[in-house]
């Protein structure tokens, strides 16, 4: 065998890019012109983005060598970031290293001196031709050309092994490389005693020696493209939550800690678990991706639990009203009589002295926060004017940040709408004070009987470093209909306050309400408990249009509340006291800008006879409180042009009109008050349920079905006089475990099972992926059941 | 069909494609298929394979692909299969089935490593742990030889005499993915050469029970053919290499493969493409004036015993390479040759390449160093080469 005719050639590429088909194509060429040829691959790493080694054997004797090739005549490396010592590893000096690169020949200079260099930039050259795809270039077909033109091969050579090959498309490529290829000659010779000798093999573990995975010498990580992560997705629980609660946390922590760090995280936002796990028209539940498989979480439901549940917030020591007798805040668990005591003692004042100590107390509690009376992390204190939820929300976010916080309620007790506009049917005030109490627990001051004139803000805003204007809807809509005056026509919010505060009313014979909405629905069932013989709800749209919600329609169905739908009070007749009202037939038209259908009220008119009538018709802002000259804009207050540090919140500034909506917006109110007086806080920003984790990025098959656990109810027989609560809530949390955890990982395990490569470990806390090894396969990120992990570019 | 640039995979799958072509003027071509690394290219082949008269049943595993092959065999189809490795062992039932049932069923093989652990690259443990299986194996050095085999075997399997199963052994990537230049006859020169398949006890219109109970009487009775089917298989061999030539104008490798026997004192036996790197070896060390000659056995079913204890007589020191295990004995191959060597004459059983590692001319000629030194044989060497 003449061996100065072989050559022996070994081709670097990373797989996808056709190293194995370079081989064959060169190995085809040398065919055509009549050599005995072998071209072969590496096998066992073939996948995409992987090295991978491919060889070339051509002479005109036979081929007899069944080897690899390990001191090649040539090297052809198709991609220059495999240029390292490996790489160029036996490669006999003088040999020619033809090189895929888009660097000119020049920037070579100084390196690889002992061969013959050859450069090409063969991916722009099949990229510009559209030769694999724009991820993954295939650079073979093109390389060939240059390798052709380097070793004297005939380019008619190529063409033919081309078309033979089937490759006729790709032939302008090579003929484009054939041309551009640059040569620089070996420069030096190289230093003898390069050639490979055999290596020292490596000492193998003992199979039954195994006692963890053993070591992997591949690193299949260099072939990823993209990386695994775990990111916490945006739960559309927590997107939907107007009071900014972190929904999905607090189930979790429901779920897997126990009620007590439940309730820590809902702390973070809310000071009224108990009462919104009764009157939230949760939106969370909406937005919640269970809803498609087998029916929402019972998110209202299990922060009830939470609030109805734990023990009150850690008492402040220097609250100083213990002192006072009255407000004894213990350990214990808020009892009505604490919140209650409160108010019978009214107007409560905290001394200096104590309002020092309760500094010192927020200083030792949060040293980070509070450093002296001045700079960023001072200690504050504001005023809030009304004690409703966004008031008391404000309170909360005030106090947990350290600043004393007192709040100016004009009535003789703290709740604002919760104790005077919802039924105790519905919330009992055993779960509202209970809620106050925590609050006060922790450090807030209440001064009760207060009613805050116009003069007065503008003094408050003097007096304190920020101020907040909390003071809800108070003037309720009337209807300007002919005989609106007649007695017996009354506005339910008076009804239901007059009720709350204890008034004895009674009242019987036909009732009708006027509305659709949650004070609609409170109104008719409070009718039925005062004794009314029957209640209509008369309602200008339909059942589905309802803004009052779901299941308290559902209640009121229950307790034999009728439905006029469609129909809009036109007038009342009646002789100095009403007798029945005229109801007008409504037809829905055209869906309005928010999507409802607009009502259109026709001639057709009925009577509907009645002795009361309640009007739940919706409320308004009373600003009358601002001062002259005042205005208020986006939630501030301006005196003229200058921006005041009186913020309102709630209702009186936004109209939202829940109690969800009114602690997001006291809370946000509060941070804004914090900030203009210089304090360093990050304003809670608003959510976009646009940006969390869609139903469809919830893997349902991971999840047994299981149905919303059932709620224990309470049937009256009789409803005349009975005010007790209806919804005795759920009988353990275990709903919690319903709950997908959207967007946050629960260490479910998934991604460590489905994990093809076995390279992912758990760690306190969550996972740890090896990305030494990760091939980037993005199975576990398709396997989440929840969407806590994204890939990225890598 | 001309000289085309391919693996042997290729090989033995269009050399498939002839033979089934070359059985259309009877009952066709029959194939049930399951792919394994690394022998799935071949059945790919065969499945992109439009056949006017054929049929290729993709299966869920290898037990039933050979199941299938027995059935199509039994109609009177010619059929085939590719395994390889754990294939081999899940089909491990059917293969003494297809035996047992004197099928002429072809099978390539591409041998690859058992596992776990895993390993894809090459060992002949696989189709040796079937050496008692009752099929004809033939283990081949290049892709013509692939080729050439499978066209071989057909012609083997289906005669008279033989009516057996057989298997074309390859070496995994080393043969089944390294690309050469194969030369295919065209389709008449096969059908020359291949005969339409009668096979005698071919299930017809009319109901048959095949397989049932065999009582002792019987089934000694049909082992003992079993055996003389065998025997006849190196008659047939030979008369097919005749045939092959005279069609195909090329040789057909004899079953077991001399290099420089002449005078050689020591010579090395092996099997697959570990005897072209031994050729190179023994080419050197006959360039220093060493008798050093080399032997490939490429039947290893029926096993040529006459053949290899006339080539071993006068042999001084044997070197016998198994690139297998039969863990607690040593080499399979071994094992089997051992007995044929002259009385006092050296066998000495190297381990190399197990696992699939390169073996290279550095390796064998450390061997041929310890074998030439050597006053007695002693256990088997295991020789490590890495990767």
């Amino acid at each position: 065998m003449p061996e100065t005719d072989l050559i022996e050639i070994r081709v670097h590429g990373r797989g996808g890019q056709g190293g194995v088909t370079a081989a064959k194509i060169l190995a085809a060429i040398h065919a055509h012109l009549g050599r005995s040829v072998q071209a072969f691959g590496d096998y066992g790493g073939e996948r995409s983005g992987a090295p991978i080694r491919a060889y070339l054997r051509a002479s005109r004797a036979p081929i007899t060598s069944r080897n690899k090739v390990y001191a090649p005549d040539h090297l052809i490396v198709l991609d220059p970031s495999l240029l390292d010592a490996g790489t160029l590893s036996g490669l006999k000096g003088g040999g020619t290293l033809l090189l895929n690169t888009s660097e000119p020949i020049d920037a070579f200079n100084g390196r690889f001196d002992a061969f013959r260099l050859a450069v090409i930039d063969a991916t722009a050259i099949a990229r510009a031709r559209g030769i694999g795809s724009r991820a993954v270039v295939i650079v073979n077909t093109t390389i060939a050309g240059a390798f052709a033109r380097i070793f004297d091969l005939p380019f008619a050579a190529l063409e033919h092994a081309y078309q033979h090959l089937g490759l006729a498309r790709d032939l302008p490529a090579a003929r484009e490389a054939f041309e551009r290829v640059q040569v620089r000659e070996t420069a030096e010779a190289m230093a003898p005693g390069a050639r490979l000798g055999l290596p020292p093999l490596p000492d193998v573990m003992p199979l039954v020696e195994h006692t963890e995975s053993p070591a992997v010498t591949l690193k299949t990580g260099s072939w990823r493209t993209q990386t695994p992560r775990y990111a916490d997705g945006l739960a559309p629980c927590s997107a939907s939550c107007p009071a900014g609660n972190d929904v999905v946390g607090f189930v979790q922590a429901l779920d897997k800690h126990g009620v007590e760090a439940a309730a820590e995280i809902l702390a973070k936002t809310t000071p009224l678990p108990s009462v919104c796990g009764r009157v939230c028209p949760a939106p969370c539940m909406d937005g919640c991706n269970r809803r498609e498989l087998d029916g929402a979480v019972d998110i209202r439901a299990l922060e009830r639990w939470i609030g109805d549940h734990t023990e009150p917030a850690r008492p402040s020591t220097a609250l100083g009203m213990s002192e006072q007798g009255t407000n004894a805040v213990s350990p214990e668990p808020a009892r009505p009589s604490t919140a209650l005591g409160m108010s019978e003692q009214g107007t409560k004042a905290i001394s200096p002295d104590d309002a020092h100590a309760e500094a010192a107390h927020a200083e030792a509690a949060h040293p980070e926060r509070s450093r002296g009376t001045s700079g960023p992390g001072a200690s504050k204190s504001f005023a809030i004017v009304g004690g409703g939820p966004a008031g008391l929300s404000a309170a909360h976010a005030l106090a947990t940040l350290g600043h004393r916080a007192t709040i100016l309620e004009a009535d003789r007790e703290l709740g604002g709408v919760l104790r005077s506009g919802i039924p105790v049917y519905r919330l009992a005030r055993e779960a509202l004070d209970r809620d106050i109490g925590r609050l006060l627990a922790r450090g807030v001051e209440a001064r009760l009987g207060e009613r805050i004139s116009r003069e007065r803000v503008a003094d408050l805003a003097r007096d304190f470093d920020g101020v907040i204007l909390a003071t809800g809807l108070e003037r309720q809509r009337g209807l300007d209909v002919p005989g609106a005056k007649l007695s017996g026509i009354t506005q339910g919010l008076t009804f239901l306050r007059q009720l709350a505060m204890g008034e004895k009313i009674a009242l019987d014979g036909d009732v009708v309400v006027l509305g659709g909405g949650n004070t609609a629905i409170d109104c008719a069932r409070s009718a039925l408990r005062a004794g009314a013989a029957r209640v209509t709800i008369a309602y200008r749209r339909g059942r589905d249009e309802m803004p009052a919600i779901k299941e308290e329609i559902t209640e009121a169905d229950n307790e034999g509340v009728e439905l006029a739908l469609l129909r809009a009070p036109v007038g009342f007749s009646g002789n100095g006291r009403v007798r029945a009202v005229r109801l007008a037939e409504v037809e829905l038209g055209e869906p309005d800008q928010s999507g409802r259908r607009s009502p259109k009220v026709t001639e057709r008119v009925d009577e509907l006879a009645c002795d009361v009538v309640l009007l739940a018709l919706g409320q308004s802002a009373d600003l009358s409180v601002l001062p002259e000259r005042w205005t208020l804009r986006d939630g501030r207050c301006f005196d003229g042009e200058h921006a005041t540090r009186v913020f309102a919140a709630g209702d009186v500034s936004t109209g939202e009109g829940t109690v969800t909506h009114a602690i997001g917006d006291g809370r946000r109110a509060a941070f804004r008050a914090m900030a203009a007086c210089g304090l360093e806080v990050e304003i809670p920003p608003r959510l976009d349920v646009a940006n969390a984790v869609p139903a469809s990025a919830v893997r349902f098959g991971h999840y047994p079905g299981s149905s919303p656990a059932a709620h224990e109810h309470r049937v009256p027989s009789s409803l005349a006089g009975d005010f007790a609560e209806v919804d005795g809530g759920l009988a353990s949390p275990a709903e919690a475990s319903r709950c997908f955890s959207c967007g946050t990982c629960t260490e479910c395990d998934t991604c460590l099972v489905y994990c093809p490569e076995g390279i992912i470990d758990r760690r306190p806390g969550g996972y740890d992926i090896d990305l030494e090894q990760c091939k980037g396969c993005g199975i576990c990120v398709a396997e989440c059941p929840r969407k806590a992990m994204e890939m990225v570019m890598t | 069909m001309s000289a085309e640039l391919i693996s042997a995979n290729h090989a033995a799958a269009l050399a498939t494609i002839l033979a089934a072509r070359a059985n259309r003027t009877a009952r066709g071509f029959g194939s049930g298929v399951y792919p394994i690394t690394p022998q799935t290219e071949s059945i790919e082949r065969i499945c992109e394979e439009t056949f006017e008269k054929g049929h290729v049943v993709r299966v869920e595993s290898e037990h039933s692909a050979m199941a299938v092959c027995m059935g199509f065999s039994l109609g009177g189809l010619r059929a085939f299969t590719a395994s390889s490795s754990n294939g081999l062992a899940y089909m491990a039932e059917n293969v003494f089935a297809a035996a047992f049932y004197r099928l002429p069923i072809v099978m390539m093989a591409v041998n690859r490593t058992l596992g776990p652990p895993w390993n894809i690259w090459v060992d002949h443990g696989d189709t040796l742990a079937l050496r008692d299986a009752g099929w004809i194996q033939l283990y081949c050095e290049d892709n013509q030889e692939v080729a050439d085999s499978v066209l071989a075997a057909f012609r083997i399997a289906e005669d008279r005499r033989v009516l057996l199963p057989a298997m074309v052994c390859q070496d995994a990537f080393i043969l089944s993915h390294t690309m050469m230049m194969t030369d295919l006859p065209p389709q008449a020169e096969v059908d020359a050469f291949l005969p339409p398949l009668d096979l005698p006890h071919r299930v017809t219109a009319r109901p048959l029970v095949v397989g049932g109970l065999d009582p002792p009487r019987e089934t000694e009775v049909h082992r003992r053919q079993h055996q003389e089917a065998m025997n006849a298989v190196f008659e047939v061999h030979e008369e097919v290499r005749g045939e092959f030539k005279r069609v195909f104008g090329r040789e057909l490798p004899p079953a077991i493969v001399p290099y420089r026997l002449d005078d050689a004192e020591t010579i090395f036996v092996s099997m697959g493409t570990t005897a072209a790197t031994v050729r190179q070896v023994v080419d050197a060390a006959r360039a220093r004036g060493e008798k050093v000659g080399s032997l490939r056995i490429r039947m290893f079913r029926p096993f040529p015993e006459a053949l290899l204890r006339a080539a071993f007589a006068g042999r001084k020191r044997i070197a016998v390479l198994d690139r297998d295990l039969s863990p607690g004995l040593g080499g399979i191959v071994f094992s089997e040759v051992r007995g044929l060597a002259d009385p006092g004459a050296l066998v000495q059983n190297y381990m190399i390449g197990l696992g699939g590692g390169d073996v290279r001319a550095e390796h064998i000629e450390r061997i041929l160093a310890d074998v030439r030194a050597r006053e007695r044989a002693g256990a088997p060497e295991f020789v490590e080469v890495g990767g």
